[in-house]
């Protein structure tokens, strides 16, 4: 399945989430982040989307795993953060 | 003494033009043959450039850009679309220990919109730092940002509007909702001004770099001196216009 979700967040930038997901595993598959947020380093966007292929499409486990990605690769956002990418992603499906 | 920094002025460039010269000035910043560098510049043909995360075709209407003869190019900086017609843009590529620039990065796009801004003032026109990244005058924004930081070197770039013409820019980019188009650009022209619309007279574009350049002095407390683009930067400009901004998986990336 493919969807799509456009979202502010708050005190932020608009988000809009691409994502492919096994629907009956409840897995994501695929997922593109973009919009006019900043990222640094960049390619830390393109590290995100990779490991958060076969995440299961809970709230806690997105966030937990947005977060490790974050400390781990050092990343810092302006007009974006983990609640709202985790957000993002859970709207795909609403 | 005050430290001396280079001054480039590159005007009519295209799109993919503008963007490896700024690519082009990291390198050679990186490897320390050319001292801190300010570029004030312009595009021909006009164009859209986008931000490094966003989606091309979620955000301009490619058929129309097309048809008008707009570039569009994907920038290496985040932030959102811009459609670069009558302004003045900036660059600034300097090393991430200098001096002059905070460490922290919203600290650094202060800084940087500083000399934008007593820039603006050498025109006669009042502003304030919008952080994070735009300048506003009279509530409405003049200036935006945009700036990333690679090889341990910051470039920050941005445009200035001279003049603007949003119901232009409307038709190239793409609006979320069509119903709601009109409002938006009535939005957005409520929020959005520049220097001729101010000034009520039309300033030339060297006469707002010569105003900017004051501001980069005033606010840095350096001499810029108007400089080339070396050789190598020449070839380096090339080799980024041909094998990355031009190109469709570059611009397509997302």
């Amino acid at each position: 399945m493919q969807s799509k979700s456009v979202y502010k967040i708050p005190n932020g930038k608009l988000l809009k989430i691409f994502l492919e997901f096994d629907e009956n595993k409840k897995l994501i598959k695929n997922i593109n982040i973009t919009g006019d947020f900043f990222a640094y380093p960049e390619e830390a966007i393109d590290i995100l989307e990779n490991e958060l292929v076969n995440t299961s499409l809970i709230r806690n486990d997105i966030f937990d795993k947005i977060n490790t990605v974050i400390i781990k690769n050092k990343i810092e956002f302006i007009g974006l953060n983990a609640e709202g990418l985790t957000e993002g992603i859970l709207r795909c499906f609403s | 003494m005050k430290e001396k920094w280079r001054m480039l002025i590159t005007e009519d460039n295209s799109a993919y033009t503008n963007m490896a010269i700024d690519r082009a000035v990291i390198v050679t910043s990186q490897e320390k043959k050319v001292p801190p560098t300010v570029r004030f510049f312009t595009w021909s043909p006009p164009a859209i450039s986008i931000g490094y995360f966003q989606s091309l075709e979620e955000e301009v209407d490619l058929s129309v850009c097309n048809n008008l003869g707009i570039d569009y190019v994907r920038r290496i900086t985040g932030g959102g679309a811009v459609f670069h017609d009558k302004e003045l843009t900036y660059s600034i590529v300097i090393p991430e220990t200098h001096s002059q620039i905070p460490k922290n990065i919203i600290n650094s796009y202060g800084r940087i919109c500083g000399a934008i801004i007593k820039g603006l003032n050498y025109l006669g026109i009042e502003s304030q730092y919008a952080p994070i990244n735009d300048i506003i005058t009279n509530g409405k924004k003049i200036s935006g940002s945009a700036q990333t930081r690679k090889e341990k070197t910051v470039l920050q770039h941005g445009t200035v509007l001279i003049d603007v013409d949003v119901d232009r820019m409307f038709s190239l980019l793409k609006v979320p909702n069509e119903k709601i188009k009109d409002k938006l650009i009535k939005d957005v022209k409520q929020r959005v001004t520049s220097i001729n619309t101010i000034l009520k007279k039309d300033i030339h574009f060297l006469k707002a770099a010569e105003a900017m350049k004051m501001g980069f002095e005033k606010e840095f407390n350096i001499e810029l001196i108007e400089g080339n683009l070396t050789n190598e930067e020449i070839e380096l400009t090339k080799e980024f216009e041909t094998q990355l901004f031009s190109t469709k998986k570059w611009n397509h990336k997302r």
